[in-house]
């Protein structure tokens, strides 16, 4: 703990970054609750989002509006970025959509902050005990002489065997209130210490294949070298000291016996009086299930990692990956020099990812498009209360459908208004797909919208009535 | 389940799904499975068609190739395209490419993800540099459309993100590469001769 390492963490940890961090309350909060609290993995940024910009709104409603000015998404990202270091973003591998996940440095930062609240009793007996089973353990796991192990084995009989004979007596020895909490507080940090830890596991099992890819990358001896030492890093995951812990812990779990004892002592222990009067988090009841979880997210890292490692290491892939770096380099090479007068004509030839199948009879034949005779009808005002829930049970609304229709507008000519586009497609969901479109206008950055234009939209609603609606121009432009 | 009543779906279906495009484990898990048992019954079927099965189980990805002539059929036409594609579009898959090695060799995700600008980036050197900034964009941007319309980007939910598709290894392949950078070489040379003829 000198001053140069202290000085190089304070600017480098994440945890203390996350410490002296301007908004720290905010950020040690939010990430409490949404990450920590609810035992939570991996969450989608839309969710994440919507989560933060509740917080925001609420911190605002208390201190005014001006406070965090920014925009929830802003926030994270910057949270996410390597300054910051204290949520990790990533897609996996079946979605679409990128997901946070607390890094072990901000849980750690997190852990350390509700310490300094928490603790409304201090147990130290517990803990005596503690240091006292673990010191026997060990020094009982390291005898190799049977007779001692035999003599301390006698010696526990006698003891069992005394209480035994209280017991029988009528001298029951019930632990006293006081014993009760200690016991019962070092036993909930332990279990949540435990969540966290398989955060920190995983994140050593990420470092250790970035380890070894970045030595295959460097590698310049020969493969059959190579492989020698990186299947010594492979078996380094499971054969760790934390791999191997991590293994154990998890057979414990997996035993049906052990899960249904933990359930039920906990379920007694959380329903005693004095333990009731601690107010214990509801959510240790289940603690276990959260392990398993926890442990399970654990288990399909290593074994994704270990999977993408050996797919990496196969002859062919090896190979192609180096001549394909090798070939890069002369085509960058020659690139740059032609970059002044690039070449013309095709270069790349490259067969398509499927067959092309024409099928003449499945091109829908010409229909005539259809004329709304608006003119003559008079449009009545709706008068009766249109229950607005309707709106949002209405059937999904497919928005790939609408943006294709838009495209297929601007095939043919350079902008096209929104009243073109429902007079060409009629609106088949009514209002809600019309919001669509417009939120459809409102993210494509070559669309705008005219305030001071208005056009009129008409459409005929399921009920078969004719409804209008009047909007700012909106345009759609190539 | 019986057996037979289930397998003739399960090949239709199989097929189909390949004629369409590419088919992948992680989009349709059930899909994957049905493939993976069928795969002889479904090469022996598309093989009528002069196209062959490849299939690559640790990628997770399946597609349907044009057998090359003398692999047994003889002149059927061709059921796959072939596309040239321009030196922009070219150069873009190249570099892709190199970036999927890189991101093998660096670290634990799976996947590439990219944003509008990154690609971008990623050719803006090798673009003449000229005044108008905004043509150049919009002729990448093409490019990166194209690329999409191939199948080897896919645009993701976020706004501007694209995945680099697994499968640009399958198309973008050392070999093929190889051909790129020989051209390129040509055309260099041609280019040099040329200048120095005119001084």
């Amino acid at each position: 703990m000198d001053f140069s390492t202290l000085e190089t963490l304070r600017l480098k940890h994440p945890a203390w970054r996350l410490l002296v961090a301007g908004n720290a309350s905010l950020i040690a909060s939010f990430l409490h609750r949404v990450f920590v609290a609810s035992n939570a993995r991996a969450i989608p940024q839309r969710e994440l989002v919507l989560r933060l910009e509740d917080h925001l709104h609420a911190l605002r409603e208390q201190r005014g509006e001006t406070a965090f000015p920014r925009a929830a998404s802003i926030y994270l990202d910057e949270w996410a970025a390597d300054s910051a270091g204290w949520l990790r973003k990533f897609y996996p591998p079946d979605t679409d959509e990128p997901h946070f996940d607390l890094t072990p440095a901000a849980e750690r930062a997190l852990r350390w902050l509700s310490q300094l609240t928490e603790q409304p009793f201090v147990g130290t007996e517990s803990r005596l005990l503690t240091v006292f089973h673990l010191l026997q353990e060990m020094t009982e796991g390291t005898e190799p002489d049977p007779g001692a192990r035999l003599a301390e084995l006698e010696r526990r009989k006698a003891e069992l065997e005394a209480e035994m004979a209280r017991v029988r007596a009528g001298h029951l020895d019930l632990l006293d209130e006081s014993a009760l909490k200690d016991r019962f507080q070092q036993m909930s940090d332990t279990a949540r210490g435990l969540l966290s830890d398989f955060r920190a596991l995983e994140d050593s099992f990420h470092a250790l294949d970035r380890r070894v890819r970045e030595r295959i990358a460097t590698w310049e001896g020969t493969r059959g070298e190579l492989l020698e030492t990186v299947l010594g890093e492979r078996d380094a995951i499971s054969g760790s000291d934390q791999g191997r812990s991590f293994r154990a812990f998890w057979d414990f779990l997996m035993s049906p016996e052990r899960k249904d004892v933990l359930t039920k002592n906990l379920e007694r222990i959380l329903a005693h009086p004095a333990i009731q009067s601690l107010q214990p988090d509801p959510r240790l009841l289940r603690i276990h299930f959260d392990w398993l979880e926890a442990g399970e997210h654990t288990q399909r890292t290593v074994a994704r990692l270990s999977g993408q490692l050996r797919r990496f290491l196969d002859d062919r892939v090896w190979w192609e990956n180096r001549r394909i770096l090798q070939v890069l380099r002369g085509i960058e090479k020659h690139a740059l020099a032609l970059r002044a007068s690039p070449p013309e004509g095709p270069f790349l030839e490259l067969d398509e990812l499927a067959p092309t199948l024409d099928l003449p009879l499945e091109r829908p034949l010409y229909s005539p498009p259809s004329r709304s005779q608006m003119a003559d009808e008079e449009v009545l005002e709706a008068t009766e209360d249109v229950p607005s829930d309707a709106l949002f049970n209405l059937a999904y609304i497919d928005k790939t459908r609408l943006r294709s229709n838009v495209r297929q507008a601007l095939q043919d000519r350079e902008q096209v208004s929104l009243a073109d586009l429902v007079r060409s497609h009629p609106l088949e969901h009514g209002l809600a797909e019309l919001v669509v479109y417009l939120s459809l206008a409102s993210e494509d950055r070559k669309a705008s919208v005219d305030e001071s234009r208005t056009q009129e939209l008409f459409w005929t609603d399921a009920r078969g009535l004719p409804r209008r609606a009047t909007l700012p121009l909106v345009l759609f432009l190539r | 389940m019986s057996h037979v009543a289930e397998a003739p779906d399960a090949l239709s279906l199989v097929v189909v799904s390949l004629l369409k495009g590419v088919v992948y484990r992680e989009e349709s898990p059930s899909l994957w499975q049905s493939l993976l048992k069928l795969h002889a019954r479904v090469s022996d079927q598309v093989s009528v068609l002069g196209l062959g099965l490849a299939l690559d189980e640790p990628e997770g990805y399946a597609f349907l190739r044009q057998r090359a002539e003398g692999e047994g059929t003889s002149e059927l036409p061709r059921l796959i395209a072939r596309r040239q594609l321009g030196y922009g579009l070219s150069l873009l898959l190249a570099l892709l490419r190199k970036r999927l090695a890189d991101a093998d060799a660096a670290a634990g995700g799976t996947r590439l993800v990219m944003r509008r600008h990154e690609l971008q980036e990623l050719v803006r050197l090798f673009l003449p540099e000229g005044t108008n900034e905004v043509r150049w964009v919009e002729r990448v941007n093409q490019d990166i459309e194209r690329a999409v319309g191939m199948g080897f980007l896919k645009p993701l939910g976020e706004e501007d993100t694209f995945e680099v598709r697994r499968i640009l290894k399958a198309f973008v392949t050392a070999h093929c590469l190889e051909g790129l950078e020989q051209r390129l070489a040509a055309y260099h040379a041609q280019l040099i001769e040329e200048q120095g003829g005119r001084e």
